[in-house]
């Protein structure tokens, strides 16, 4: 018998079809995994299931009955959790109000028992082996504990199917490892899992099937073991995606000379970045990397130590400065701290660079949107216009404008931080590809990044940093994924 | 919505639009009219006022002031009821004297039949005088309005306010002590009632005045003031009160701290508030202006004038000649415990 | 069309404005569609309109000021104080008034942009401040200004009186300066995501603290205006300024949030709002009712935005 199954599920918005007759099995003591490009459909299908939303047609069966959900509540009481990319803690609030709000267990007067509410949270985390005090307040926890959490709240109300939508986004491998071990224990259970994931080597290692969904269609269901990964992502995007071959275009001329330099977070960095080369800058998270790279920007303050573009000391003291000497960094919180979401594709592009939408001494909208519409075409943005809100986006399309943002400054020099995080693979090969034509053109390229398949695929040099500083050095050829870890974690 | 594209076209739409409106607004001429207009423009060889929209209009400074509605404006729609005119009662809800500046402004293009103002800040001068320059019978009462050539003010001496307060409490405190005083500050009326008070006050050498205050128009205010006063001066004898929140406030503040009676009040108003306070004996003597009479003769001044009641001459008008009194000190009302119950409704 | 005027707060003003023009027109002939009516509109609306443009930059940039109200009197009364106390010849003294008010923007932009100070509790202390400040130069209040000052706001060109002249340039000004200036067009930027300005090269403090001291100087140039048009610096002058300039300038199409809000908003809101209280005059509708009123078409203003946005917008 199965758990849950879908027939025939269709759901559209205006101008787009998010899912044409979809029909999946999810079967008991079963994780199936659920594979995509951004845009085909995954979340649609996570919020009908989840009761954020009801299908145009189709009917959803559980447990051989056929049920419909009118709104997130109901689906809970079918014994349907769901954890969302995006949390729903609240922060001044305990880890055991997160997790038992709106059910909180009560004492005969109908008021809150604290005590009885601390233990039984306490219990959960604990079973799931998750180690954090259920009187921590959510706001002092990390984006890490804070996932680890969500999916405590979620596991609290003992469902029977849970779907994690890229749990691991946030996660150290730490964590990584408690939540396998979470979810091996739930197959034992006999509880369904729906997990939604980017990282293809997940859901190789967890997976019982996989099912793909490609442009709202359903692509099929296969066995793990059936299955390699060019095959999966071939039927995920339908092309066979080259594989990165490490071409260097390293010259000697130095771009970027980073002497002695230390902040608040880093202490004694030195390297080089040659022009035509992509360095990479591996390590946990919580290393280093982030502030590194504001400093060298000029966002964060420099303690001591110096910088040196193009052998000129470099004072910088403000982004301004740098984007002048030409460096340009691309924020690893793209949606924060480096778009203008309420603002048009066209405003987000010249924002960096202003000066450059002028006809004659002022600023001239006509020249902005013909400088977007370049950008558009040259990085093959999908957007219906240039005024479209950055907002309406998807992730790859919106770092896509980022870089054309990037590229308006004319840099010599990029830091790229964590530049395919929460894109789909077709998008990441496409910034892989466009990474290597800036550095062929004579760019140098500093990349942070936590995804060691990347690293590995197109850097010339990958720097490890190991609680602030550089603990090792390792070339392109002799680069293995262990030895990264290795000089990350010691 | 779209910010880039859009802007550089609406804002030469917008530019457009603008000049437009503008243009509109300086082509619009009066059309031909009755000759209630020509009444407008000049001030001598005026035919016979019409009376067909006979419109008598108040424009005060607070129009929720609940002593302004209580008495004032009650008194006023009283004499529209009785006389059987039209009235009506405009101006900001809330104390503004540029927004009474700016409704006294558009009334005066209406055109009513005369105009009752409230006197407050000397700065309306100027407005009233337009009003006069339009023709139009203005009145103003409660606060004379100096370089205003209105046609009569109707008001109390407030300079007397100081002076009767001052006596009452040289009374009261036996001619020894140390006094307080506040009131809204910023207002010339008020001023002038200070020093009313101050006159009396210094020819007491015994007696000490420690402070002027603003109250702001507050009773919270008042009563802070009041407290800090008392625990600053354990001795203090009296204080004084120049206005309506002030009674309220200082009673307050004189109540708490276990002192009713013993430190003396004087103030204005005689507000339901004030009568009782005078009632329990902690405020011993209020000065009250006679606001009903402000605005009940002011209105029938306007009348007057409107429908030449007393002529003085063949051609009033037109010899610029005023058919009503000029200025009327309406008095005030001392009110004590003595007969305090006359006034309680 | 209709979807143009739903989506642009300008357009939706404009239309709004003439459809309420009109039909008062039509109801009350005699008075209100006259030039000496509108002229005086203008006239009403002028020195509220003049801060109101500042107001709408700051909200633009995400912030906003509750001191312009207490900088207008203050201005008046310093400027009064130094041409009839300190005998200040009438251009210098207006220099130094403004001189004060654009060091008060100074102030309350400094410790906004630099030390992070909550803008509406700063704003809200300097507009006690100089309240007092002003009620300490100007006990009673300064009467009969000099005759070369009060020329300023009263005479009149083209038969309009000054104060609206000098509204139309700033209103002009203002929207060619954000419209197509690098420069001011980065406070879309500030306003829209602070903290991606600044990676994106904005110098994001340096120009919020020179918005608070255009906005502060403009309340200044306002309160020159009102006085020389009074003749008159009253110490009372600008209470409540704050509140009417803010409501006019979300009406006319700022976001509380920030990033959004065209110049001309600013001139549409304020002139909406005295068109009512006009109305409200020449209807012989008691105030009270136009505070009610102003309320309740704030509130619909900004509901006919969502809704008919929702209607006509994309997904």
């Amino acid at each position: 018998m199965q758990q849950l199954r879908l027939e025939h599920i269709s759901k559209s918005f205006p101008g787009v079809k998010a899912l044409d007759d979809i029909n999946i099995e999810v079967k008991p003591g079963e994780v199936h995994a659920l594979c995509g490009e951004n845009g085909a459909g995954k979340s649609t299908l996570m919020n009908i299931l989840s009761g954020d939303l009801r299908p145009d047609e189709g009917t959803i069966i559980i447990n051989g009955e056929p049920v419909s959900f009118d709104n997130p509540k109901e689906a809970f009481e079918k014994s349907i959790a769901t954890v969302h990319q995006h949390l729903s803690l609240i922060d001044n609030l305990s880890v055991a109000e997160n997790i038992f709000a709106n059910q909180h267990p009560v004492n005969r007067l109908g008021l809150i028992h604290y005590r009885k509410m601390y233990q039984q949270t306490a219990d959960v985390l604990s079973e799931l082996k998750i180690n954090i005090a259920p009187t921590m307040l959510v706001s002092a926890l990390s984006p890490a504990q804070k996932q680890m959490v969500e999916i405590a709240k979620a596991l609290a109300r003992k469902p029977q199917l849970l779907i994690l939508d890229e749990p691991t986004a946030s996660l150290t491998d730490k964590e990584i490892k408690v939540l396998f071990h979470i979810i091996r224990y739930l197959k034992q259970q006999d509880v369904s899992i729906l997990y939604i994931s980017h990282r293809l080597s997940e859901i190789f290692e967890l997976a019982d099937r996989v099912s793909i969904l490609k442009d709202g269609k359903y692509e099929g269901t296969f066995q793990k073991a059936a299955l390699t990964t060019q095959q999966l992502i071939k039927r995920m995007v339908g092309r066979d995606l080259i594989d990165l071959k490490p071409s260097s275009a390293k010259q000697s001329t130095i771009l970027l000379e980073v002497k002695n330099l230390s902040g608040e977070k880093f202490k004694n960095i030195n390297f080089k970045l040659h022009r035509g080369e992509i360095v990479g800058l591996a390590g946990l998270v919580g290393a280093g990397r982030t502030e590194l790279a504001r400093a060298i920007f000029g966002a964060d303050k420099v303690e001591r130590g110096e910088i040196k573009v193009n052998n000129e000391v470099l004072l910088s003291s403000h982004p301004a400065k740098a984007i002048e000497k030409g460096i340009a960094y691309l924020t690893e919180d793209r949606t924060h701290l480096g778009l203008f979401l309420q603002m048009s594709v066209q405003d987000n592009i010249v924002s960096a660079n202003l000066k450059s939408a002028r006809k004659g001494n002022f600023y001239s909208h006509a020249k902005a949107k013909e400088l977007a519409e370049e950008s558009k075409t040259k990085l093959r943005i999908a957007t219906p216009s240039v005024g479209t809100k950055a907002q309406n986006l998807s992730g790859g399309n919106q770092q896509k404008v980022v870089l054309a943002k990037w590229l308006q400054t004319h840099p010599e020099i990029l830091i790229v931080d964590e530049p395919t995080h929460g894109i789909d693979v077709g998008a990441k090969f496409e910034i892989y590809g466009l990474l290597k034509e800036l550095a062929t053109s004579g760019k140098g390229i500093l990349m942070i990044s936590s995804d060691l398949p990347e690293l590995l695929g197109i850097c010339d040099r990958i720097l490890v940093l190991n609680k602030g500083t550089v603990s090792g050095e390792l070339l392109h050829a002799d680069a293995t994924e262990e030895k990264i870890m290795a000089l990350a974690s010691h | 919505m779209t910010l880039n594209f859009k802007v550089t076209l609406s804002n030469r739409c917008i530019n457009l639009w603008l000049l437009l409106i503008v243009l509109f607004v300086f082509s619009c001429t009066l059309p031909p009219k009755t000759e209630t207009e020509i009444v407008i423009q000049s001030d001598t060889n005026l035919p016979e006022q019409t009376f067909e929209n006979e419109e008598y209009v108040m424009v005060t400074t607070a129009v929720s002031m609940p002593m302004y509605m209580n008495r004032d404006q009650r008194s006023f729609l009283r004499w529209g009821k009785a006389r059987n005119v039209k009235v009506s009662i405009l101006g900001p809800a809330d104390w503004d004297v540029p927004a009474q500046i700016n409704a006294i402004e558009e009334v005066i293009g209406t055109r009513p039949t005369g105009l009752l103002i409230n006197g407050t800040d000397p700065a309306i001068a100027q407005v009233i005088n337009k009003a006069v320059a339009a023709g139009i019978p203005t009145v103003v009462y409660d606060s004379n309005i100096p370089n205003a050539n209105h046609h009569a003010f109707l008001g109390t001496d407030w300079y007397e306010i100081g002076k009767m307060q001052g006596e009452e409490m040289v009374k009261l405190i036996n001619g020894k002590g140390k006094i307080g005083y506040m009131g809204i500050l910023g207002m010339s009326n008020m001023e002038a009632g200070f020093r009313g008070l101050l006159d009396v006050l210094k020819k007491y050498p015994k007696i000490e005045v420690v402070g002027k205050f603003d109250s702001k128009a507050s009773v919270e205010e008042a009563a802070r003031i009041s407290a800090d006063l008392i625990s600053a001066h354990p001795d203090l004898a009296g204080i004084c009160g120049f206005d309506g929140p002030s009674g309220p406030g200082i009673s307050l503040a004189v109540k708490e701290a276990g002192k009713s009676g013993k430190i003396k009040i004087t103030t204005v108003d005689g507000e339901p508030e004030h009568l009782q306070l005078v009632r329990e004996g902690t405020i011993q003597l209020l000065a009250a202006q006679k606001r009903e009479l402000f605005t009940w003769y002011g209105a029938q001044f306007l009348y007057d004038m409107a429908h030449k009641t007393n002529s003085l001459s063949a051609n009033d008008k037109g010899a610029g000649i005023t058919s009503i009194p000029y200025h009327v000190n309406t008095g005030l009302l001392r009110i004590t415990k003595e007969n305090v119950d006359l006034f309680i409704k | 069309m209709i979807k143009r005027i739903v989506q642009d707060r300008i357009y939706l003003l404009i239309v709004l404005l003439m459809v309420v023009s009109i039909i008062t027109g039509i109801i009350f002939p005699t008075t209100f569609p006259t030039f000496t009516n509108f002229s005086q509109i203008f006239l009403n609306v002028s020195i509220d309109t003049i801060v109101a443009v500042g107001m709408m930059l700051l909200l633009i940039s995400g912030v906003f000021d509750l001191s312009v109200g207490s900088v207008v009197a203050f201005v008046a009364c310093l400027v009064a104080y130094f041409m009839q106390e300190a005998n200040i010849p009438v251009p210098l003294a207006i220099l130094l008034a403004i001189a004060s008010a654009l060091l008060i923007g100074l102030v309350n932009g400094y410790l906004i942009a630099y030390k992070e100070i909550n803008p509406m509790i700063q704003t809200l202390a300097m507009m006690g401040i100089v309240r007092g400040a002003a009620l300490m130069i100007s006990v009673a209040g300064a009467q009969n200004l000099p005759y070369h000052f009060n020329i300023i706001g009263q005479s009149k060109l083209l038969g309009v009186q000054m104060p609206v002249w000098y509204m139309l340039l700033t209103v002009l000004v203002f929207s060619f300066l954000m419209t197509r200036t690098i420069f001011f067009r980065r406070y879309y930027y500030i306003g829209g995501n602070e903290k991606a300005a600044e990676l994106s090269g904005i110098h994001v403090k340096k120009m919020k603290m020179i918005a608070f001291v255009i906005s502060a100087g403009l309340a200044g140039v306002a309160g020159i205006l009102i006085s020389s048009r009074l003749g008159a610096a009253l110490p009372t002058l600008g209470r409540g300024l704050e509140l009417r300039v803010i409501t006019a300038v979300i009406l006319g199409g700022a976001s509380l949030s920030g990033g959004f809000g065209k110049i001309p908003g600013a001139l549409l809101g304020a002139l909406f709002m005295g068109i009512i209280a006009n109305i409200m005059v020449i209807a012989r509708v008691s105030g009270y009712w136009q505070e009610i009123i102003l309320g309740i078409i704030l509130i619909f203003t900004l509901w006919l935005d969502k809704a008919l946005l929702k209607k006509y917008s994309k997904l």
